[in-house]
C-alpha cells in the first residue's frame, strides 16, 4: 500500500483567508486539524507547516468559515483512502442526513471489463488481402425478420437507437433522434413512454404528417415498445410502429422498472402517457400480465395478431444470465434480440444501481452468441449489444464477437450536446435533452441535433467500414473471432479471444466454445 | 340465426383471419376456442360470443369491440383495452383488467387475484369476490366490487375509485375510506348497474380512494437548490 503521508495537496486561498487579511485572527483550521498541519506563528500569521501531514480528511475544509481551504489528492484518492474516499465520506454524509439513497442518470462510470483491451487483427500477406474503403465496397447493412415477417425491417447500418422513453427525454429529444433515424436508414425506438405523434413521420422521413415531402433520405423505421408500465398503448400504437419491441429489463437498472418522476410529467407527457399530470410514474419491475415463459409465448402471439404477423418482434433484455435469457426470448419468438451491458443506462436510476448491478456488455456476447448457435439461430435471430458504444471500433468488436448490431444511447445523447453531467433525473438538463421545462427545451434544435446524431452515426458507420476492409472483408458477416485479439489475460477469459501473442485461447474455451454457465 | 365460427380445430392467426374478413353487422358466435390465448385481440367493433369458457388474454388491447362469454374467461381477460365492452357470464380467472385506459369490463361471476392492476380509466364491475392485490397502482378509472376482495386492495391507489359491497381482508397503502357517496356517485353507479343489468344498491357500496397524491417519492420542489453565496471579496 502507497504510503499516506505526503499524499495531499494543501492550498489556501489568501483573499478568502481571514487571517492572512487580518493576523491574529481565526485560526480555526490549527485548532480542528488532527495532524497540525496548520500552525499559527508568534505575529499570529497562520502557515502551512506540516502538509505531508494531511490524510485528506477535509475537516479543515468543513469548518473554514471562509470557504478559503483546498485539498486536492496528490495520489489517486482510491490508492490512498480508499474505501473511505472523500467522495465516499461525502455520500454517507449525505444519507445521514437526508434519509435518501442518491439517484442519477447515465450509467455506470469507471471501470469495468471492456472493449478497450482488446485490438483488431489487420490483414497482411498470409489471410486475405485488405480492401480499400475508398474503391471498393463494403456491406453494412442487416435485415431484422426477414423470414418471419411480411414487412422486414432493413437497417442500412448495423446500428439502432435504444429504447429512451418521451418524459425522460425532451420533445426536441425524441424528435432529433427520429431525424437522425430516418437520415441514416436505422431503427429509431419509443421507449416505453408512449408514442410523440411526430415520431411518426419523422423517423420515416417525412416533415410532416401529411407526408408529403420526403425531407430525410433514406428515411428509418420506428419500434414501439411494450412494456411493464404500457404507458399509452393501445392496438393503434402498436401498428403504428415497425417493430414492435418487447422490454424485459434495461442496463441502468435491471430488476428494476422505470422511473419517471412526478416533476417530469408535464401535461404534454402526461397526455402521451393517458396519466395525471404531475404524479410518479413508476414501471413495474416485472409483467402484471405475466407469470412464466408460456405467458411471454402468448403475449408474444396477441401482438403479432395485433399487428397482422407484419412486424419483427424485438426484445430487451438488461445483463443478467445472458445464456438463458437469449435462449428463452428465442423461445418466445423474438426475430432480434438488444442485450444492454452493466454500463449501459441513459436511465434515471439509484447510484448503486446502477454502478453495481450487471453483466459487463462484453461479458454477455460469449454466452448470447452461444445461446443463438446452441438453438441454431445464429444471424437468424438478430442479436443488438448495448451499453457503453462509443464509435465504430467498439461496434467492430462487437460484431466480430457475433452480435450482428449495436445500440448507441448515451453516445447520442452526447452527440447532441450533453457533457455527461449525470442530472438526467432532475428535469434540469442544461442542453435540453431530458428535461421538460419549456425554457431548456428551447435550447434544443430538433433539426440541427437530429444532423449531428445523424453525422455521429455516419462517422462511426464510416470506422467499421474501415476496419472491416482492413481486416480483409467486404462484408460485416464475415467478422469474426479470428478479426481480435485480448492484450490482458482477463479480457481473453471474458472473450474467449486468443491472448496477443499465442495461438489458442486459454484452456476452458473449446475452439470457441465456452462452458454456458452463467452462474 | 347469427354467424357462426367454430375455433376447434384452428389456431390464433387462422382464427383470427377469418373473423377479421367477416363483414360484422350481427353478432358472430366463436365455438370451442378454450385452446386460443390472445383471440380477439386489438378489435374495433363488432358483437363477438365466445360460447363456452375463453383462453387467456381474450380481448386484449380491446379497442371497440363488444365481447360475451358465456361461460368462464381465462387469465389476464381484456389485457390493456382501450375501449369497448367485456362480459363475462362466469368467473374471470387472474389478472382481468390489468393496464386498461378505457372501456367496460363486467364479470357475473367472481374474478382472481391481481384484477384491475394499474387501471387507467376503465369500469371495471365484479358482481362477485375478487382475490389478494385487486387495484395495486390504479392510476384511474372506476373498480365495482359487489362482493368481498382479498389482502392488500388498492396497493398504491393514484386516482380513480374503488366501490366495494362486501369486506376485504386488508387494504393496501395509500388507501383512504370515504364516508358515504356523493350524488354524483350514485348517478354513476346507478346508470351503470341499469346499463350492464347489475343488481345492486349503490348505497350499500363502500368507496376508497386514495390517501396523498404521491405516495412514492415526497414532493420536491421544482426550484434549484439554494447555492452557497460566494464569500465577499475581502480587504
Amino acid at each position: 500500500m502507497p504510503s499516506i503521508n505526503g499524499a495531499f495537496c494543501v492550498s489556501v486561498m489568501k483573499d478568502r483567508c481571514i487571517n492572512f487579511q487580518m493576523p491574529g485572527k481565526c485560526a480555526t483550521c490549527a485548532e480542528v486539524c488532527p495532524y497540525d498541519v496548520f500552525v499559527m506563528d508568534d505575529s499570529g500569521s497562520m502557515h502551512v507547516q506540516n502538509y505531508n501531514g494531511c490524510v485528506g480528511c477535509r475537516i479543515c475544509v468543513e469548518f473554514c468559515p471562509e470557504d478559503a481551504i483546498r485539498i486536492n489528492a496528490a495520489e489517486s484518492e482510491y490508492l490512498v483512502r480508499s474505501p473511505w474516499t472523500f467522495s465516499q465520506v461525502e455520500e454517507i454524509h449525505q444519507k445521514a442526513q437526508s434519509g435518501d439513497y442518491p439517484l442519477r442518470g447515465f450509467g455506470t462510470m469507471g471501470f469495468s471489463p471492456g472493449f478497450d483491451n482488446i485490438t483488431v487483427v489487420p490483414s497482411q500477406i498470409s489471410s486475405p488481402p485488405p480492401l480499400d474503403k475508398y474503391r471498393e465496397e463494403c456491406d453494412l447493412a442487416v435485415t431484422i425478420g426477414e423470414d418471419s415477417c411480411e414487412n422486414p425491417i432493413r437497417l442500412k447500418y448495423p446500428f439502432l437507437i435504444p429504447a429512451m422513453s418521451f418524459g425522460a427525454l425532451s420533445k426536441e429529444a425524441k424528435m432529433a433522434l427520429a431525424i437522425a433515424a430516418a437520415q441514416t436508414g436505422i431503427l429509431a425506438n419509443t421507449g416505453e413512454g408512449g408514442l410523440l405523434p411526430e415520431e411518426t413521420w419523422l423517423s420515416r422521413g417525412f416533415e410532416s404528417q401529411e407526408r408529403t415531402l420526403k425531407q430525410w433520405e433514406p428515411g428509418g423505421y420506428l419500434a414501439v415498445q411494450w412494456s411493464t408500465g404500457r404507458w399509452g398503448t393501445s392496438a393503434d400504437y402498436l401498428r403504428s410502429g415497425d417493430a414492435v419491441e418487447v422490454k424485459i429489463g434495461q442496463g441502468a437498472k435491471p430488476g428494476m422498472g422505470g422511473h419517471l418522476l412526478g416533476e417530469k410529467v408535464t401535461e404534454e407527457v402526461a397526455a402521451v402517457r393517458g396519466i395525471p399530470v404531475g404524479t410518479d410514474a413508476l414501471s413495474p419491475c416485472r409483467y402484471y400480465d405475466v407469470q412464466d415463459l408460456t405467458d411471454v409465448k402468448r403475449m408474444v402471439a396477441f401482438l403479432r395478431d395485433v399487428t397482422e404477423y407484419k412486424v419483427p418482434i424485438l426484445f430487451k433484455l438488461g445483463p443478467s444470465r445472458p445464456y438463458e435469457d437469449v435462449k428463452a426470448c428465442v423461445e418466445a419468438g423474438a426475430d432480434a434480440i438488444s442485450i444492454d451491458g452493466l454500463v449501459g443506462g441513459t436511465g434515471a436510476s439509484p447510484a448503486i444501481v446502477t454502478q453495481g448491478v450487471g453483466i459487463p456488455t462484453l461479458a454477455l456476447i460469449p454466452p448470447s452468441v452461444q445461446a443463438l448457435k446452441d438453438l441454431g439461430v445464429h444471424h437468424k435471430v438478430k442479436l443488438f449489444v448495448l451499453g457503453g458504444m462509443r464509435n465504430g471500433l467498439d461496434a467492430y468488436k462487437a460484431l466480430a464477437l457475433g452480435a450482428d448490431g449495436v445500440g448507441f444511447g448515451a453516445a447520442l445523447e452526447i452527440a447532441m450536446g450533453c457533457r455527461a453531467c449525470m442530472a438526467c433525473h432532475t428535469g434540469r438538463c442544461p442542453y435540453g435533452i431530458t428535461s421538460q421545462d419549456p425554457e431548456l427545451r428551447a435550447r434544443l434544435d430538433p433539426v440541427e441535433a437530429g444532423q449531428r446524431i445523424a453525422n455521429f452515426l455516419d462517422a462511426s458507420a464510416e470506422e467499421l467500414k474501415m476496419l472491416t476492409m482492413l481486416s480483409g472483408h467486404g462484408d460485416i458477416r464475415e467478422l469474426s473471432t479470428e478479426d481480435l485479439r485480448a492484450m490482458d489475460i482477463n479480457t481473453a477469459a471474458i472473450s474467449g479471444l486468443k491472448l496477443v501473442g499465442h495461438s489458442t485461447a486459454l484452456p476452458w474455451w473449446d475452439n470457441g466454445r465456452m462452458e454456458p454457465s452463467n452462474n | 340465426m347469427s354467424v357462426v365460427v367454430d375455433a376447434s380445430k384452428g389456431d390464433l392467426r387462422s382464427v383470427s383471419a377469418e373473423l377479421k374478413e367477416l363483414i360484422i353487422e350481427e353478432a358472430v358466435t366463436i365455438k370451442e376456442s378454450g385452446h386460443l390465448h390472445g383471440l380477439l385481440a386489438g378489435f374495433k367493433g363488432g358483437e363477438l360470443i365466445v360460447e363456452g369458457d375463453s383462453g387467456d388474454y381474450l380481448g386484449a388491447l380491446n379497442d371497440g369491440a363488444t365481447i360475451r362469454v358465456t361461460g368462464n374467461a381465462g387469465r389476464y381477460l381484456a389485457d390493456n383495452m382501450t375501449s369497448g365492452t367485456v362480459i363475462v357470464e362466469g368467473d374471470a380467472g387472474y389478472g382481468a383488467g390489468q393496464y386498461c385506459y378505457g372501456g367496460t369490463m363486467v364479470i357475473r361471476g367472481s374474478a382472481g387475484d391481481f384484477t384491475g392492476v394499474m387501471n387507467k380509466g376503465a369500469t371495471l364491475i365484479v358482481e362477485g369476490d375478487v382475490g389478494d392485490e385487486v387495484a395495486t397502482y390504479m392510476l384511474a378509472g372506476d373498480l365495482i366490487i359487489l362482493g368481498n376482495a382479498g389482502a392488500n386492495l388498492g396497493n398504491y391507489l393514484i386516482l380513480g375509485t374503488i366501490y366495494i359491497g362486501g369486506t376485504w381482508a386488508s387494504l393496501g397503502h395509500n388507501t383512504l375510506l370515504e364516508d358515504g357517496l356523493s350524488e354524483a356517485d350514485r348517478m354513476k353507479l346507478r346508470t351503470l348497474f341499469d346499463q350492464y343489468g347489475v343488481e345492486g344498491d349503490p348505497d350499500s357500496l363502500t368507496k376508497i380512494v386514495r390517501l396523498s397524491e404521491r405516495p412514492f417519492y415526497k414532493t420536491k420542489s421544482a426550484e434549484p437548490p439554494e447555492k452557497a453565496p460566494l464569500p465577499a471579496p475581502l480587504g
